[in-house]
C-alpha cells in the first residue's frame, strides 16, 4: 500500500477548501484512502492509498485533483496531450524538443517519454513533491525502477536534440549527482549508492542506457543517476526537462501523464517532446509525449444494474462517473425500452488513469460515485448447506478423545529452523520443505512432524506443574516426488507426555484408548527411529500401512532440547485413519 | 473473643479435640501421658503440643534432658548369642579347660576380645589359669556382674531402651561402662539424650472446651468414609468430622481444549450455520493459484504486497491443470473471452509453476471455483505464510479466514447483506460501515468496518465481487462474492491477549490457564 505525505496547506489550497479530520477521512474513502497520521506541528498529513492501480493518487497534486473534482464536478481540460499521429506541428514547435533513440536500446530499455515545463520558480515544497512522485511512481508502480525510472533536469542547460543512447559502460564517463568526480558507468554501479541499489537492472547488458544532449553533455545514466550539472535541479529553477524511461510503453506513458498533469495543476505550462525511434513501437516510430494512449471502455447499463443490484438512469450513471473524474457518454442502439436496456456507457479514461480493463471497473466507479450510503444491504436468500470438511469432523473427534485422556490441546507455528526441526531431532531431514528465501533462519523450514513443536513446548515449560500431557492436531508437509507439487500436506495428531515415570506402557495405553474409540484397528511393529530409545519405539500400522509412531523419546533428543523430564511422544497421520 | 473461640474450634484437628476433651485446664501434659491415656504415638503427641501451643492453649512448664541407653547392633547380637563372657563360661562348663587360642578358635571370638573377657572374669575370681595355660572355672558364685548384665540386656530388649531414671546407681555404672555415645559399633549400648517437656493446659482452654462440648465434638469424628465402613455398615456408629470447606483445594491438571482453537472452531461452526461449506488445501502452492488465477499480473506491484516464500526444492510444479492454465494465461495477455482487455504482456508459463508457501487464503477460493456448486457458499480458515519480520502484529504463519458466495443472486446489495451478517453474527458488531476497497481480484471491492462493543471501530475484513477475468477462465459464469475476515484481533480480545505470537504459545502453563471470554 503506497503511503504518501502531503503538506496540509498546499493540499487544501489545491482542493479549494480545507477539511477537518473526519471530513478528510470520509472523502478519502472515495479514493480508497485512509488517514494514517496527522502531524499538527508540521502540518503534514500521512495518507495511505490502497489502490495499487491508481498511481495518479500518490501525489499531493494528484490526490487533490481527485478530491477537487469530487467537490466541484469539474473535470480539468489538459490541452497538451498528443494523440496517435500527432507531431509537434500541432503544438507549433516542431523540431524544438526532440529525443533521438539509439537502435541498440531496443533490447535494453527501449522506451522513453519526455516533456519540458515552464512556470513559477520551483520551491522546496514542489521539489519534495517531485521526489515523492519519483519514489512512488518508479519505486512502487515502476517496480523499483525496473519498468519505470524518471529524471528531472535544468532545461535551460540542454541543447536539443537529446540523445537516448546505448553506450559502452567503461568508456562512458560523467560526474554523477552526489560525487565530486567523474566516473565511468561501471564505477557508478560499483560505488555510487544508487548504482549499488539499481545497477542490477542494467548489469546484464554489454551496453548501458545513457542520456546526453546535442553537445554531448550528460543528462543521466538511466535508470541509475543524474549528472551533477544538467541533472541538479535547484529551488528557483523555472524551466525543467522531465524524462521517463522504461520497458513497457503503457505504464511509462501513464507515469509520464501523471507527472505532466501534476505540473499543469501546479501552474506550469507543459511543452511536449517528440521521441524518434529507429524501431517500431506499439504507437509508431514518432511519438509526441505526453501522449493520450488510453482506449475507451464500455459497459451496458444492464450489467451495471445486475452487479450493483439496483436500477439507474443514464443521468445517474453519468453523474456518478463524472464525480469520479471520468468523461463518459451513453450510446444506445434501439428505441424506447429496448434502447434503455441495450444502452451502453462509453467511458473515456482520464489522461492519468489506465485502470479500466473491463466493464466492471466502470461499475465500481459508478458505485463509488453514487456513494456507498446509497446501497442498502439485502439479506441473501439462496439456500445452501453448511458443512465442515471430513478431516475437520474427524479431527474434532480426536480432540475430544485426547482431552478425555487428560491432554491439553496446543496450537503451534508451522515454520521453524534447521536446528529445531532436524538437528535436535537427530533426523536427516531430506523430506523437509526448505524455503529458498527465508527472512531468518528461525523460519526456514516447514515442519514435517509435530514432535519438534511438542518438544519445544516442553523445553520452555519445566516450571509448569507436572505431569504434562499435550497434543496438537495440525498440518505437516513433506516432500513427495510423486506429487505434482513435489510435496504433500497431511493432517496429523502429535501428542507428548512428560512425567518422571513416562514410559512406553503409558503411551501405548493412550494410543490404544484413542484408536479403540475411533474404531481403528491397529498393530504395533518394532522400528528403528533415532528420535526414540531403541526397543521402546513402535510403528503404528493400520491395515498394514504405517500411519505413525509412538515411543519413549531418546535422552539424546531430550538433552538437545534441554528437557530434564522423561517424555513419551507419538504422532499419527489422521488422513489415513478414516 | 466469641469469634476467636469459634475460629479456634473450627480449626482444631481431631487429635487436639481429643486432648481438650480429656484433660482439665491446669493439667500437666507429657508425651508419656498422651501415649498412656489416649494411645497417641510420640509423633502425634508432639504434633498436638505444637498445635495447641500455637493456639495459645498450652504453656511449656519444664524441659529437662533425659538420657536413654539403646541397644546397638552388637548389643542385639549379645542378647541373641550371649555376651563373650557368657559364651566363654558356657564353653568351659560343657567342654572343660582349654587354652586361650583354643577357645578363640572354638568360639570364633577374636583373641583381643577373648582376652578382655577372660581378664575381667579372672579379676573377679570366676576363672583362673592352670599350669598348662588352660583356662579353668574357679568360682561361679562370683559371677554376679555377669548376671546383672544379662538382666539389663533383657530389660533393654523388652522396653527398647533403658531409661537413666529407672536404673540403680550400680546398674547405671555398669551400663555407662558398656555405652558409647553416637552409634559406636563395638559397644552393646548407645547413649541417647532426649528432651522431656511438660506442658500445662491453660485456663483459656476452658472456653474452647465448653464450645466443644456444646457442639458435641469428641475428636472421634471420622474423616473419610471408607468402602469398609459401607460394607461393614460401621458408618452408622460414627460421626463425620466437619471439614473446613474454605481450605484451598489441590490443583487439578485436567485435559483441555486450547482457547484459540476453540475460538477458531466457533467461527467455523458459525459459518456452517450460515450455510457455508468448508474447504482446505495444501500448504505449498503455485504462483498460478496463489496469484495468477486471481488475475494479479505477474509484473504488477500488487504482488509486492504478497511477498512470498519460495520453495527451495523442487522449485516448480510439474504442471498446471488445463484448461485453466491456458485460459488464465489468455486472460492475462489479452482478456480471453472475459470482455477484458487483459494486462497486455506475455504471460510467463515457467514462473506460474513456481512453488511457494500459500500466502493468502483466496488461493483456495480460486481453486474451489471449477468444482463449486451453484448456488454455493464456501469458506476456509487456513494457514498462510508471509515474508514478514515476526513481531507482536506480524507472524510468519497465521490463519486467514476466507470464502466465496456463488450464485445468480450475488450483487452488491446481497454482498452488503452478507457482510452485515458476518459483522453481526461473527463479530457481534453493533454498527457496520462499508467503504470502497482495493483487491486486485475483485471489482467492485468493499471493506467492512464495524463498531465492536469492546474494540470500537475496526476493519473486519475485505471483500468484493470476483473480476470476470478470475471467474470465467475457471469456468464460472455467475457472480462470485469473495470475502476475507480478519479474526485475529477478535481472537486476541476474546483471549485477553495483545500479542499475536501468544496465539501460538509454546508455554504449557500459559495455555493451561488461558480461557476465552
Amino acid at each position: 500500500m503506497p503511503k504518501i505525505e502531503v503538506k496540509k496547506e498546499r493540499f487544501y489550497r489545491l482542493i479549494g477548501k480545507p477539511y477537518d479530520r473526519d471530513t478528510l477521512e470520509a472523502k478519502l474513502t472515495f479514493a480508497k484512502g485512509e488517514v494514517d497520521d496527522v502531524d499538527e506541528q508540521t502540518g503534514v498529513l500521512k495518507l495511505e492509498l490502497n489502490d495499487t492501480n491508481r498511481p495518479d493518487l500518490w501525489s499531493t497534486a494528484g490526490l487533490a485533483r481527485f478530491l477537487r473534482i469530487l467537490e466541484t464536478g469539474r473535470i480539468p481540460e489538459y490541452t497538451f496531450f498528443s494523440r496517435p499521429g500527432d507531431s509537434l506541428d500541432r503544438h507549433g514547435s516542431r523540431g524544438i524538443r526532440t529525443v533521438v533513440v539509439d537502435p541498440a536500446l531496443k533490447d535494453i530499455r527501449p522506451y522513453i517519454a519526455a516533456f519540458a515545463v515552464q512556470g513559477p520558480p520551483v520551491d522546496a515544497n514542489t521539489l519534495e513533491d517531485l521526489i515523492q512522485s519519483q519514489e512512488k511512481l518508479c519505486g512502487n508502480y515502476g517496480r523499483k525502477r525496473k519498468t519505470i525510472a524518471m529524471g528531472i533536469y535544468r532545461s535551460t542547460l540542454i541543447q536539443y536534440p537529446v540523445h537516448y543512447d546505448a553506450v559502452d559502460p567503461e568508456q562512458t564517463k560523467f560526474q554523477p549527482l552526489g560525487f565530486d568526480r567523474v566516473m565511468n558507468l561501471l564505477e557508478i554501479n560499483r560505488e555510487h549508492p544508487k548504482g549499488q541499489e539499481y545497477g542490477h537492472i542494467v548489469a546484464g547488458f554489454s551496453k548501458f542506457p545513457f542520456l546526453q544532449d546535442a553537445k554531448g553533455e550528460c543528462l543521466s545514466f538511466p535508470p541509475i543517476i543524474n549528472s551533477a550539472t544538467i541533472g541538479a535541479v535547484e529551488p528557483g529553477d523555472t524551466e525543467l526537462f522531465i524524462e521517463l524511461t522504461g520497458t513497457d510503453m503503457d505504464s511509462l506513458f501513464l507515469a509520464t501523464n501523471i507527472v505532466a498533469c501534476d505540473f499543469a495543476d501546479l501552474g506550469y505550462t507543459i511543452l511536449p517532446v517528440e521521441v524518434q525511434y529507429p524501431y517500431d513501437t506499439p504507437y509508431g516510430r514518432k511519438v509526441v509525449t505526453p501522449f493520450y494512449f488510453q482506449e475507451p471502455q464500455r459497459v451496458s447499463i444492464a450489467a451495471i444494474e445486475k452487479l450493483l443490484g439496483e436500477a439507474f438512469t443514464s443521468e445517474q450513471v453519468l453523474a456518478a462517473l463524472k464525480r469520479m473524474g471520468n468523461r463518459a457518454e451513453i450510446r444506445s442502439a434501439g428505441k424506447g425500452n429496448e434502447a434503455s436496456r441495450s444502452a451502453e456507457v462509453v467511458l473515456y479514461p482520464p489522461e492519468y488513469r489506465n485502470d479500466f480493463l473491463h466493464g466492471v471497473d466502470i461499475i465500481e466507479d459508478v458505485m463509488i460515485g453514487v456513494g456507498m450510503d446509497h446501497f442498502k444491504p439485502v439479506t441473501p436468500t439462496d439456500f445452501t448447506v453448511g458443512r465442515l470438511t471430513d478431516s475437520e469432523t474427524f479431527a474434532r473427534k480426536v480432540v475430544v478423545l485426547m482431552v478425555g485422556l487428560g491432554f491439553q490441546e496446543m496450537i503451534f507455528n508451522y515454520l521453524g529452523s534447521r536446528k529445531d526441526f532436524i538437528e535436535k531431532m537427530r533426523i536427516s531431514g531430506e523430506d523437509l520443505i526448505q524455503i529458498a528465501n527465508p527472512m531468518s533462519e528461525n523460519y526456514e523450514f516447514v515442519r514435517n512432524s509435530i514432535l519438534p513443536s511438542l518438544l519445544q513446548a516442553e523445553s520452555v515449560s519445566a516450571s509448569a506443574p507436572y505431569p504434562h500431557h499435550i497434543f496438537e492436531v495440525g498440518k505437516v508437509a513433506k516432500k513427495d516426488p510423486s506429487d505434482v507439487y513435489g510435496s504433500k500436506t497431511y493432517n496429523y495428531l502429535g501428542f507428548l507426555s512428560a512425567q518422571s515415570d513416562a514410559g512406553f506402557n503409558l503411551i501405548s495405553a493412550q494410543l490404544g484408548a484413542l484408536l479403540y474409540y475411533l474404531n481403528v484397528e491397529y498393530t504395533l511393529e518394532e522400528v528403528e527411529d533415532p528420535r526414540f530409545i531403541p526397543g521402546r519405539v513402535a510403528a503404528v500400522l493400520v491395515r498394514g500401512k504405517p500411519v505413525g509412531v509412538i515411543g519413549e523419546v531418546a535422552p539424546e533428543v531430550l538433552e538437545n532440547w534441554g528437557i530434564e523430564m522423561p517424555c513419551t511422544a507419538g504422532e499419527l497421520c489422521l488422513d489415513w485413519l478414516y | 473473643m466469641g469469634n476467636d473461640i469459634v475460629g479456634i474450634v473450627q480449626s482444631l484437628h481431631p487429635l487436639e479435640v481429643r486432648v481438650l476433651r480429656a484433660f482439665r485446664p491446669g493439667s500437666i501434659l507429657t508425651v508419656d501421658l498422651l501415649q498412656k491415656n489416649l494411645s497417641f504415638n510420640t509423633g502425634q503427641a508432639n504434633q498436638v503440643f505444637s498445635w495447641l501451643l500455637a493456639k495459645g492453649l498450652l504453656d511449656e512448664t519444664s524441659r529437662k534432658t533425659v538420657r536413654f541407653y539403646e541397644l546397638t547392633d552388637l548389643g542385639k547380637e549379645w542378647v541373641q548369642k550371649g555376651t563373650p563372657e557368657e559364651r566363654l563360661l558356657n564353653h568351659l562348663k560343657s567342654s572343660g579347660p582349654a587354652t586361650l587360642p583354643e577357645l578363640s578358635r572354638a568360639l570364633s571370638i577374636e583373641n583381643k576380645d577373648l582376652g578382655s573377657a577372660y581378664g575381667a572374669l579372672s579379676k573377679e575370681g570366676v576363672l583362673g589359669m592352670n599350669d598348662q595355660k588352660q583356662v579353668v572355672l574357679k568360682d561361679l558364685g562370683k559371677a554376679s556382674r555377669l548376671n546383672q548384665v544379662r538382666k539389663l540386656l533383657d530389660r533393654a530388649v523388652q522396653k527398647g531402651f533403658l531409661a537413666e531414671q529407672d536404673l540403680s546407681a550400680e546398674e547405671l555404672t555398669l551400663v555407662q561402662g558398656m555405652s558409647k555415645k553416637r552409634g559406636a559399633t563395638d559397644s552393646p549400648f548407645r547413649t541417647v539424650e532426649r528432651d522431656e517437656v511438660e506442658y500445662r493446659l491453660r485456663a483459656e482452654a476452658s472456653e474452647v472446651q465448653k464450645e466443644l462440648e456444646r457442639r458435641g465434638l469428641t475428636g472421634e469424628e471420622v474423616g473419610a468414609l471408607t468402602p469398609e465402613m459401607l460394607t461393614k455398615k460401621t458408618w452408622k456408629q460414627v460421626v463425620f468430622r466437619k471439614y473446613n470447606i474454605k481450605t484451598p483445594p489441590t490443583r487439578v491438571l485436567m485435559g483441555r481444549t486450547n482457547a484459540y482453537c476453540d475460538f477458531l472452531r466457533s467461527v467455523k461452526d458459525k459459518l456452517c450455520s450460515l450455510g457455508f461449506e468448508e474447504f482446505d488445501g495444501p500448504l505449498v502452492e503455485t504462483e498460478f493459484w496463489n496469484s495468477d488465477a486471481l488475475f494479479m499480473p505477474q509484473f504488477h506491484s500488487a504482488r509486492d504486497i504478497h511477498d512470498v516464500y519460495y520453495v527451495k526444492d523442487p522449485t516448480h510444479a510439474k504442471e498446471i491443470e488445463q484448461p485453466y492454465l491456458d485460459q488464465v494465461a489468455a486472460a492475462h495477455e489479452h482478456g480471453w473471452k472475459t470482455g477484458s482487455r487483459g494486462w497486455n504482456y506475455s504471460f510467463d508459463r515457467d514462473f506460474t509453476r513456481r512453488l511457494i508457501l500459500r500466502s493468502q487464503g483466496t488461493v483456495l477460493s480460486a481453486k474451489q471455483l471449477p468444482k463449486a456448486k451453484i448456488p454455493g457458499k464456501y469458506f476456509g480458515i487456513v494457514r498462510c505464510f508471509r515474508y514478514d519480520q515476526v513481531d507482536a502484529t506480524h507472524l510468519s504463519d497465521f490463519y486467514q479466514t476466507e470464502g466465496i458466495v456463488i450464485g445468480e443472486s450475488v450483487n452488491l446489495k446481497t454482498h452488503l447483506g452478507f457482510l452485515r451478517m458476518f459483522a453481526e453474527e461473527i463479530a457481534g458488531a453493533t454498527e457496520v460501515k462499508y467503504v470502497p476497497g482495493y483487491f486486485p481480484f475483485t471489482e467492485p471491492s468493499i471493506e467492512v468496518h464495524i463498531k465492536h462493543p469492546v474494540l470500537g471501530w475496526f476493519e473486519l475484513g475485505g471483500s468484493g465481487i470476483f473480476r470476470p477475468e478470475v471467474t470465467e477462465p475457471l469456468g464460472v459464469h455467475v457472480p462470485v462474492l469473495a470475502w476475507g475476515i480478519g479474526i485475529d484481533r477478535m481472537a486476541l480480545m476474546h483471549l485477553g491477549l495483545n500479542d499475536l505470537r501468544e496465539l501460538f504459545s509454546y508455554n504449557i502453563e500459559h495455555v493451561r490457564l488461558r480461557k476465552g471470554k
